[in-house]
């Protein structure tokens, strides 16, 4: 019995009708619990599986009557009619079609089983006599039997079948049908699982009542079925693409980095021209980076930033460097900005700070490309800082995102050199994938905000390393909120 | 990126002896990106700030350095001044002052060159020439050209035939007409006079920088050219000029200059000549991180296809007019690294001198997620740039004051959100068919215009059910208040757009107004196909932690 679990209720109003009962068909069964048939069948295959039940399953034909049968129940047969039609007078056949006692089709067949029956003689002149018709033939006899419902063909006795072999010639007076029948009866281990059950008195609910009064001394809390399952609830939690930023937070503040926050809508002054980017440079255009509508901004730097960053872009550029085409408000293309405006303002001689926040391209979504997507940005500036120094954080940092193979390319960006791109290895995918850029600012940047010592920075998307994390083809699906996904996807990915 | 195709078939004969495959091991190391691979050849992406990749031979150049085949500058000696002049006059000084000039003669210019070089002059075009503005190329077939050439401005009327065609047609004309013209015409519009390149014998060499005469024209038995470089910057048509002179003389071209004559003054182009950049050996190795002895900088910038002499304990490297991306010792250094091999390169980790820390607002934040997944709700995302449609017309709100961007490629970004609300319904809508209660979160900036733009962290959460009210609503946002930030709230009964009339009411916290909380209204569930009632809040985080100092 062990592992069967405990006992539903309707399992055991089966076993305490069962104990007494013997081998009982289904139907007494749910006539005797009280139970529909249905829960009754429920149980005994619950039952029948933990082998406290056993159940026989037997066919047999049974016979009933048909319509016209149950007429004839009731009515007599023809050969019974026909006995009194002769006993009215109507004493040759001729008479008896003439009398209308019987249908014309009957006729033939009661005289045919009249004589069978030995009921009737016939003399001269075709004129009929009775004798010994008085007491039922065999098939009156089954006939009133059928009346109260079907008979099991393996109940009647060898006369009973030669009649019901008798009626099934007659044509539409009885049917044979094969019949399925359960019964049931208690196994020994149903009994001990019953005796278990009666021992004390059972309680379904424990009840604030019956700890305070103390009454549980007095009573059994039956087992409940721990095995079955419970119904889904959902908890509430974190968006997954959060959860991901939280884990780049702790790893930048595990390796020394301070985090810092800014605005989205950023001047053009600080999120390009700050950065050495020309103003004709093509990202720059309407087609790649949003601007505000009609929103031009007093830009938040000091005169001497403003002169200084003007300068070096007449030298780098060429003379042209317009001050309005500064103060436009963009979308923030990157984080940069933040950053650059953090040291600017700050100027640390030895510093290390980090941001993520949203960025904007003016892009069509598609499965790859979102027009607003996170970024994640990290600087380290000190005295002496390389490009090996640079490439060291990067492989600590992947490290600790348990990516563990990483080289780097040369690339660029127009506001470090060099510049680098990492390549790290994606284990599940078996091959290379592009991860974040890189540099060291030029000194077009940080000499004009007067940031003496090399800034290494880096940075890129975080809806990338999520899609490698929880195994996603679309981009967009971290957008798009679909509860199915945010009740159903794990908080620790093992 | 721009790309460049490199034909397997010019491979084995520019990099004779070298497998493809460590040709292909070496391109992302020269800053190339291998965009796809096939049997004809290898597509190569490179960054915008090397224009001199433009063609194979220009990357060809760079690999047979780091393979070490070929080092230091390129040589490209001129030939002696070709005695070939352009007249400019002063008319076209106002439309497009700029013209420089090369002669390259007794090349071949097989199929796969005419191909390249026709793919560099779009690339120039639309890099350093700004999509024609600065600078913009015509070729000519040398040999029907009679000098002196005369670089001048006409009126519209002025009638030549068109490359492609075979009648004379006006300038007018050509700017309506033809496709180019269309593009390009309003680069010279402005004036009524437009620029015009004609020879001794009034045969016009080009429109600039809209299109050239037929009767110059290039072809495959072409074996002398003139390449003419106008536009509105000096500089970047120099740049232009220097590296189509540079990949004709690997072409196999000799390279002769072409005298502009301008009023009184006269100068020779191209100008080739290198220009010095002087860097201590010790910034360039401290930018590495390295130690390198001058003679193993010296190596690595001749890797890089760069001459360089030590002078003391400075290196002075010698870069040709071509590299347009070489301006700072800085950009000195790179090339030494690239020459050294950034494979070749160590990574050393720089231990912290500073404890790193999260910003107070992650810290303040991850509280209030902490909180309201503790009351079941889960967090959703929505974007900072939404659609009017979501964000106005669904609540019957006036987006007269919406802040929108400019030319957006979709209808679905087109405005910066002033409320988390719309984003949390629209999730709602996207989860119609999935189990009920939902309740859902979402912390974001919103912005709001009307002066300088102003930026809040806002925090916003609904509940939706054939239950959700008011009241519930109500005890998980005193919840918020009280659990994260101590804080007792009074609901004073407000209208707003989002709720139902009479069962809304403005959040204060503090005396301040902080946010607002009520039942959706029912219009906006319907325009949002929602079928079960929501209650929602939204509170600017902002607004209670601004005085404090807490959040900039």
């Amino acid at each position: 019995m062990s592992g069967s679990g405990p006992l539903h209720p309707i399992e055991r109003d089966i076993l305490k009708s069962l104990a007494e009962a013997g081998l009982i068909p289904i139907e007494t069964l749910a006539a005797s619990t009280h139970l529909d048939i249905d829960q009754v069948r429920r149980g005994v295959e619950w039952l029948k599986f933990k082998g406290m039940i056993s159940v026989e399953e037997s066919s047999s034909f049974v016979v009933l009557l048909t319509q016209r049968g149950q007429g004839a129940a009731t009515s007599g047969l023809p050969e019974r009619k026909l006995v009194g039609a002769i006993k009215g007078g109507n004493d040759t056949v001729e008479k008896v079609r003439q009398s209308g006692l019987l249908n014309n089709d009957e006729v033939n067949a009661a005289v045919s089983a009249a004589r069978r029956n030995k009921w009737i003689q016939f003399s001269d002149g075709g004129r009929m006599s009775l004798s010994g018709a008085e007491s039922p033939s065999p098939e009156e006899l089954i006939l009133q039997k059928l009346r109260n419902g079907s008979l099991d063909l393996s109940a009647l006795v060898e006369e009973e079948m030669r009649a019901v072999e008798l009626l099934k010639k007659r044509p539409d007076y009885i049917i044979l049908k094969e019949a399925k029948q359960t019964r049931i009866s208690i196994t020994p281990a149903g009994k001990d699982a019953l005796k278990n059950l009666d021992e004390g008195h059972v309680e379904r609910k424990l009840t604030t009542e019956m700890i305070t009064s103390g009454r549980w001394r007095e009573i059994t809390l039956g087992p409940l079925d721990v095995e079955a399952p419970a119904p889904a609830v959902y908890p509430g939690r974190s968006h997954p693409l959060v959860n991901i930023i939280d884990e780049v937070k702790e790893i930048f503040v595990g390796l020394g980095f301070e985090e810092i926050d800014g605005d989205m809508v950023q001047s053009g002054f600080w999120n390009f021209d700050a950065l050495f980017i020309p103003q004709d440079h093509p990202a720059r255009e309407m087609q790649d980076t949003f601007y505000v509508s009609g929103q031009t901004q007093n830009i938040p730097a000091t005169k001497d930033q403003l002169r200084r960053v003007a300068g070096v872009q007449d030298r780098g550029w060429g003379r042209g460097w317009k001050l309005a085409e500064a103060e436009r408000m963009v979308l923030r293309t990157h984080t940069t900005p933040v950053t650059l405006r953090k040291l600017a303002a700050t100027k640390p001689d030895v510093a290390r700070f980090f941001s993520v926040g949203r960025v904007f391209r003016n892009e069509k979504p598609s499965y790859k490309h979102l027009v607003e997507f996170n970024q994640v940005e990290g600087v380290a500036t000190a005295p002496g800082l390389s490009l090996r120094d640079l490439m060291g954080l990067q492989k600590e940092f992947y490290a600790k995102m348990g990516i563990k193979k990483v080289k780097f390319w040369p690339t660029f960006f127009p506001y470090t050199e060099p510049s680098l791109q990492s390549m790290v290895y994606n284990e599940s995918l078996h091959k290379w994938v592009e991860l974040f850029g890189m540099g060291i600012f030029r000194p077009e940047v940080t000499r004009p905000l007067g940031i003496r010592n090399p800034v290494l920075a880096w940075g890129g998307g975080v809806e990338r390393i999520a899609m490698l994390r929880f195994g996603l083809d679309d981009v967009r699906e971290l957008y798009g909120n679909r509860l199915s996904w945010l009740r159903g996807v794990p908080r620790c990915q093992l | 990126m721009p790309v460049v195709n490199m034909a397997s078939s010019r491979l084995g004969k520019l990099i004779p002896n070298v497998s493809r495959e460590k040709v292909l091991e070496m391109l992302p190391f020269a800053g190339l990106d291998i965009e796809g691979v096939d049997e004809h050849g290898i597509r190569v992406e490179y960054n915008p700030n090397r224009p001199d990749f433009s063609t194979d031979f220009g990357i060809v150049r760079a690999i047979r350095g780091l393979l070490e085949i070929e080092l230091g500058t390129p040589r490209l000696k001129l030939a002696k001044k070709s005695g070939h002049s352009i007249l400019v006059t002063s008319h076209v000084k106002k439309v497009r002052p700029v013209i420089v000039a090369l002669v390259a003669r007794g090349g071949r210019l097989e199929d796969e060159t005419i191909k390249q070089l026709i793919a560099m002059q779009e690339d120039l075009h639309n890099g350093i020439g700004r999509r024609r503005r600065k600078a913009s190329i015509g070729l000519h077939d040398l040999d029907s050209v009679s000098f002196p050439l005369t670089y001048t401005a006409v009126s519209d009327d002025y009638a030549f035939t068109p490359l492609g065609e075979s009648f004379h047609q006006t300038i007018a004309q050509i700017l309506r007409e033809t496709e180019t013209g269309r593009q390009y015409g309003n680069l010279v519009r402005g004036s009524d006079r437009y620029p015009l390149l004609i020879d001794k014998n009034d045969t016009v060499l080009s429109l600039p920088p809209v299109i050239n005469g037929d009767s110059t024209r290039v072809g495959s038995k072409t074996r002398n050219l003139l390449v003419e470089v106008t536009g509105t910057d000096k500089k970047a048509s120099d740049d232009v000029l220097a590296i189509i002179a540079m990949t004709l003389a690997d072409a196999g071209f000799g390279i002769g200059t072409v005298t502009i004559v301008g009023g009184r003054k006269k100068i020779e182009t191209p100008a080739l000549e290198p220009t010095e950049i002087v860097a201590d050996a010790k910034y360039l190795n401290q930018v590495m991180g390295m130690d390198l002895g001058s003679n193993q900088i010296i190596r690595c910038l001749r890797k890089s296809r760069l001459d360089a002499v030590a002078r003391g304990n400075r290196i002075v490297c010698m870069v040709p007019r071509y590299r347009t991306d070489i301006s700072h010792p800085v950009d000195v250094a790179e090339e030494v690294a690239l020459g050294y091999g950034i494979y070749n390169l160590k990574p050393t980790f720089p231990p912290a001198a500073t404890a790193g820390q999260k910003s107070l607002l992650t810290n303040h934040l991850s509280a209030v997620r902490e909180t309201l997944g503790g009351h079941g709700m889960i967090e959703s995302l929505g974007f900072s740039l939404t659609s009017r449609q979501i964000q106005y017309e669904s609540f019957d709100r006036s987006s007269e004051n919406a802040l929108q961007v400019e030319g957006p490629k979709s209808a679905e970004h087109q405005i910066l959100r002033d409320s988390l609300i719309p984003s949390l319904l629209f999730a709602l809508s996207r989860n119609v068919h999935e189990e009920y209660p939902q309740r859902l979160f979402e912390i974001g900036k919103t912005f709001h215009g009307g002066g300088d733009i102003h930026e809040s962290w806002n925090i916003a959460a609904a509940v939706a059910h054939v239950d959700a009210s008011y009241t519930e609503i109500l005890s998980i946002l005193q919840s918020l208040l009280r659990s994260c930030f101590g804080k007792a709230m009074k609901a004073k009964a407000a209208q707003s757009p989002f709720f139902i009339s009479g069962r809304s009411a403005e959040i204060v916290v503090d005396e301040t107004s902080v946010g607002a909380v009520g039942e959706i209204a029912p219009a906006a569930l319907a325009n949002m196909k929602l079928r079960v009632p929501v209650a929602a809040f939204e509170i600017d985080l902002s607004k209670m932690l601004h005085d404090k100092g807490q959040i900039a």
